[in-house]
């Protein structure tokens, strides 16, 4: 409840354009985060394919309401789908492969999506992108509700299943699949499902990030912004519900208040994620149980 | 109560079980016996569906079990647990028996999705946690229990399924006095309560202790199979547990 207020009156804090800019950014970047960190965290597999699930999702909603004149919510929908069954196509991997080799086909197919974008011209306009588009809601401050409401929602009903025997079922998976299996959990079933909804999450973020920044280009979706993705998860604490909203507030400010430092900001940044993942590898929410734990000893 | 005819499997050349065929009486404590590398636990793994045999065919109440998929199997009644213990660690006690409830979960999925359901095993859960003796600890990690009490978790784990078939692999294996004691006790609960137990073991006196009967095993094949104190007997068994010449001896 005190989180929506604080939501809800964020933009009055922040009155620029610029940041208030960077906070519809961040609220998408929660949903990419809370997505994510289903698959990543609760169910255990690497999964470095997200940035495409985002990029499908901006392009599939963007191409049927500029090219088919669908509505936008219509549109949004179809692209959650789009995203979903492609979520589900590479949980087929996920089946087969684990670990790093599952990272490495993620990855793969992070690339391939990109380079579908860049080459398929008559569909995507590849690098020339796409330009004049509309957001669903007029202005930056409305787009900020919408998406950070989406992300409440997502947040609560995540929240509920990850404390349901679902919850425990995709644990199970995460801890040990053989183990996982003498209790009658078809482990392929339930990848699938994780996969299939991180995926749809991540379409749906991708849906308003076109409208957000007027244009759509594939360097939106370079395979970094998988790595920018998982970090964000990592950071804040994987398997863990708030972690990753914490990751992804503190990743998307962290760099623009570092602006000023110019070029070297980069530098800082990798420094700061290198020691957060070598001295919290539990990230900032385990960090925090620990000095928790020790100021009431 | 499980069928095995002419059960066989092979790794690279290996042959770890050679044409096994037993069946497991219903309601019995069933023990399979063999020394180190007889194939027992690939026996076991053949029997709950970890491996799928070369040849041979298995039966299950009247349901043949060929090529049905380990997670399949424990919907038939089927449970066991391993000889390398294989607990959820980062998940509490709690966690680990909720967990083994997986097929009996029947609620729908918008209640948990939607109204925050958690399930309704918590109580059962606790019941068995109490049952092996590990009440009162439902919140502490798997991974921080004492050895044996590990090997007591996963066997509440097991039984969480609700098995008619409960299949425990080296049980014994690490446990002090004490906890053997308890382990017995567990499995003649377990029978009294109907269901059929078939436990691998290496340890005789647990054998020879509970069981009904005893398939001994060595170098993949069926080396006897009979009652407890037929199998102390028998000079082929002896010779394969103590080498040759004890046998000769006695």
């Amino acid at each position: 409840m005190i989180a929506i207020l604080a939501v809800a009156a964020l933009p009055w804090l922040i009155t620029t354009p610029y940041w208030r800019g960077i906070l519809v950014v961040c609220a998408m970047n929660v949903l990419l985060a809370l997505s994510l960190n289903l698959v990543l965290g609760y169910t255990g597999q690497l999964n470095l394919g997200q940035s495409a699930f985002f990029g499908i999702g901006a392009y599939v909603s963007t191409i049927l309401v500029k090219t088919y004149g669908w509505n936008f919510w219509l549109a949004a929908a179809a692209a959650v789908g789009a995203a979903g069954l492609l979520g589900l196509a590479l949980a087929a991997f996920a089946v087969r492969l684990r670990g790093h080799y599952l990272a490495i086909a993620s990855l793969g197919f992070a690339v391939i999506t990109y380079q579908v974008l860049i080459n398929w011209e008559k569909v995507t306009e590849g690098v020339r992108g796409i330009y004049g588009i509309v957001p669903p809601v007029r202005g930056t401050l409305a787009l900020f509700y919408v998406v950070a409401g989406i992300a409440v929602v997502v947040y609560v009903l995540m929240d509920n299943l990850v404390r349901s025997p679902v919850g425990d079922t995709l644990r199970s998976v995460r801890e040990d699949e053989i183990s996982a299996a003498s209790l009658g959990v078809n482990a392929a079933v339930w990848k699938a499902f994780a996969f299939g909804i991180c995926a749809g999450i991540a379409g749906l973020a991708g849906c308003f990030y076109p409208g957000f920044v007027g244009t759509l280009v594939p360097d939106a979706f370079n395979i970094v912004e998988s790595f920018t993705m998982m970090a964000m998860v990592i950071v804040g604490g994987m398997g863990t519900m708030i972690g990753p909203v914490i990751g992804a507030i503190v990743l998307t400010f962290l760099p623009e208040l570092l602006r000023g430092f110019g070029e070297s900001r980069l530098m800082i940044y990798g420094l700061a994620l290198t020691l957060v993942v070598l001295f919290m590898p539990g990230g900032m929410v385990q960090a925090w149980l620990a000095v928790k734990a020790r100021w009431s000893s | 109560m499980i069928r095995a005819q002419g059960l066989s499997k092979s790794f690279g050349g290996v042959r770890a079980v050679q044409d096994i065929s037993l069946s497991v009486p219903e309601k019995s404590i069933f023990a399979l016996i063999g020394p180190n590398g007889a194939g027992k636990s690939t026996l076991l793994n053949l029997l709950s569906g970890v491996y799928q045999p070369d040849s041979g065919d298995l039966v299950f109440e009247n349901k043949k079990l060929n090529g049905v998929p380990a997670y399949a199997r424990v919907r038939l009644g089927i449970a066991r647990t391993f000889q390398k213990i294989r607990l959820f660690k980062q998940l509490t006690l709690l966690e680990n028996v909720r967990a083994g409830f997986h097929i009996h979960q029947d609620a729908p999925f918008w209640e948990y999705l939607l109204r925050g359901n958690t399930g309704r095993f918590h109580k059962e859960a606790l019941e068995l946690l109490a049952f092996v003796g590990l009440a009162g600890r439902a919140h502490e990690r798997a991974g921080a229990l004492p050895y044996g009490q590990q090997r007591m978790l996963e066997i509440a784990r097991a039984l969480a399924t609700r098995p008619r078939l409960f299949m425990l692999d080296e049980p014994a294996a690490g446990l002090n006095a004490a906890e053997m004691e308890f382990l017995l006790g567990l499995l003649e609960q377990m029978r009294s309560r109907g269901i059929t137990v078939l436990v691998v073991e290496h340890n005789m006196d647990l054998v020879m202790n509970v069981a009904q009967r005893v398939f001994v095993m060595d170098h993949g094949v069926a080396l006897f199979e009979g009652a407890p104190r037929e199998v102390q007997a028998n000079p082929a068994v002896i010779s394969a547990y103590l080498g040759g010449e004890f046998a000769a001896q006695g």
